[in-house]
């Protein structure tokens, strides 16, 4: 027994790898913080940290499927996948926070030990395989969120987000929670090993407890990803926080909450049942709510940042399409959806910051004219918002697609053509940027100090996959394709 | 004997409670207490499920794990409702609308 848990350790390293940056930066911060040298122990600490997390995370993926630490967690591709994906996430707002002038100089530091500890939260929540870890992963996630969207201490909009955050997500996961003990009521376990054939052995008055205890339970997965009508804190939190928090709320609560939805369905609901039935139609209502509601409210927004926000909500909206299959192709199209969204998430935020840091705010004005001052620039976030609409070359394009044929090909035709008019509706607000950066002229002639050649560097080198994923999709597509769920 | 129906009674009323606080009271710390109210209404389901319908410990533990939550999330969110009344001057969640357009 004691052996088993050693053994299962070995599967456990790159969480374990967080959890050691994570203290190691509380220590360096306390160690050297008048130091003039703590900001780049700092800066070196993290990147190996999250580097080695990344190889280790690697080293994982083409092993089988295994569940460790007596089937509490289940370390499989599918969400060695999704951690990649989540750590690059982290990468990329953790670059971004490094010359973002929207966090205090003072608070960078603690901006990435909390970055990393809701890390170490969505990586639990990806691999969670009984209803503890899910709620500890959903709690270390929501708790260490709150406190990174009010970080801008003395800023009301700032904490005003928190309080938001902090109120929104304590009803919704005790909601959950809720949901989760009348299941554990009824199921007689926290485990959710052997849980599909359990459920078709069930009697009606079992049933007709757990469908709304589903329901109570989606409340608190929705949350996390902002699926509508859950997404009230979003476009709130996404403008209040500062730049480099909301990038990071962009891509790492939503994949980790995906991840955990795509587990909780392909392990509850892979065999025929009226509870099937009836998620299926839960699903497929959130879809589409999520997705036109998410774009209908994008259109007439001010703020770039608040735009963004409810751009990410019909992502949600669209990635929850690809749920309604449960088959393993819904998933392959699930993953490659979150690899794709998560540069082209990256870039439209890295622009959005470093215009924002130079004017103060982030509304639409402040782009104009910016391809005769910054062409390339310009270049990419076109190249970006065309990818956000779906058109091809580009990656976007392919993530789409891919979603839109696994829903053909399972015949749920009315979710496919209101995913295909969504994209319409997107084009006209993603391409209202495109039109301000090209066609007004612009405001002045000033130099944007963020626009160095080593942040043009790295937004291209963001961008670069967007271009590849649309072309090269393949190989990915293996990769997703690899990432096989592992049931036990 | 104590019944299971009336556990959950309790814990549902518990929990009803709490969703009606979070919606009525204006207060920020009336709501926190409302977002107490709902997790223990569900460690309170737990534990009795647990003595009940099956005789592992699963339900205990995962009790005393929203327990130990809970009061995480209340020092939380404290901290920033200090923060918001120190900016603010109020604790009125109807001031906390500078957000919305």
């Amino acid at each position: 027994m004691y052996l088993n848990y050693l053994a299962n350790v070995g599967r456990y390293i790159p969480e374990l790898l967080l959890v050691v940056l994570m203290v190691g930066l509380i220590l360096i911060e306390a160690t050297y913080s008048n130091d003039e040298k703590n900001k780049k122990y700092i800066f070196i600490a993290t990147c190996i940290g999250l580097v080695a997390t990344l190889a280790a995370l690697i080293a994982n993926f083409s092993a089988k499927g295994e569940a460790i630490f007596s089937n509490s967690m289940i370390i499989d591709p599918f969400s060695t996948v999704m951690k990649m994906i989540m750590v690059i996430g982290t990468f990329g707002a953790f670059y971004l926070s490094s010359f973002s002038k929207d966090i205090y100089e003072s608070l960078k530091t603690e901006f990435i030990i909390l970055a990393v500890g809701v890390l170490i939260g969505g990586m639990i929540l990806a691999s969670a395989n009984n209803m503890l870890m899910i709620y500890l992963g959903i709690e270390t996630l929501s708790i260490l969120s709150y406190v990174m969207a009010s970080l801008k201490k003395n800023d009301e909009r700032s904490s005003e987000a928190g309080l938001k955050y902090a109120l929104y997500g304590g009803v919704s996961s005790g909601i959950a929670l809720f949901g989760l003990s009348h299941m554990f009521g009824v199921l007689g376990t926290i485990q959710f090993a052997g849980m599909a054939e359990m459920i078709t052995k069930l009697d009606k008055a079992q049933i007709m407890i757990l469908m709304p205890s589903f329901i109570l339970f989606f409340v608190g997965i929705g949350y996390k990803i902002a699926s509508v009508p859950f997404h009230m804190w979003a476009p709130d939190v996404y403008e209040g926080s500062p730049t480099p928090v909301t990038t990071f709320f962009a891509v790492v609560p939503k994949l980790a909450g995906i991840s955990a939805l795509v587990r909780v369905t392909m392990i509850f609901f892979t065999v025929q049942s009226p509870l099937r039935v009836g998620w299926i139609g839960l699903m497929m209502v959130m879809a589409a709510l999520t997705m036109t509601v998410g774009n209908v409210s994008a259109i007439n927004q001010k703020s770039v940042k608040r735009m963004l926000a409810y751009s990410s909500i019909s992502h949600a909206g669209i990635m929850m399409a690809g749920l309604v299959l449960i088959n393993q192709i819904g998933v392959r199209a699930v993953v490659f959806y979150g690899i794709t969204y998560v540069f082209m998430t990256l870039v439209a935020f890295y622009i959005t910051s470093i215009v924002q840091d130079k004017y103060g705010n982030d509304h639409f004005d402040r782009f104009q004219g910016l391809a005769y001052r910054y062409p390339f620039m310009a270049v990419m976030m076109t190249v970006t918002m065309f990818s956000l609409i779906g058109l091809p070359p580009l990656a976007g394009f392919v993530a789409k697609w891919n979603i839109i044929n696994a829903l053909l090909s399972s015949r749920y035709y009315s979710l496919a053509i209101i995913l295909v008019l969504n994209s319409a509706v997107s084009a006209f607000y993603y391409l209202k940027i495109v039109r301000l950066m090209t066609l007004k002229t612009q405001e002045s002639n000033e130099t944007i100090e963020g626009f160095g050649f080593l942040n043009q560097l790295v937004v291209v080198a963001l961008t670069a996959p967007v271009f590849v994923l649309g072309i090269f999709w393949e190989s990915v597509m293996g990769l997703a394709e690899g990432a096989k769920i592992f049931i036990k | 004997m104590i019944s299971l129906a009336s556990y959950l009674a309790i814990s549902f009323a518990l929990f009803v409670c709490g969703i009606l606080v979070m919606i009525a009271r204006k207060n920020i710390i009336a709501m926190l207490l409302g977002i107490e109210l709902i997790l223990n209404a569900s460690a309170l389901n737990f534990a009795a499920y647990t003595k009940f319908v099956n005789n592992n410990l699963d339900g205990h533990i995962l009790s005393l794990f929203i327990i130990v939550i809970a009061a995480a999330e209340a020092s939380v969110g404290l901290g920033i409702v200090i923060r918001f009344f120190q900016l603010r001057e109020s604790i009125h969640i109807d001031d906390a609308a500078t957000l919305q357009n």
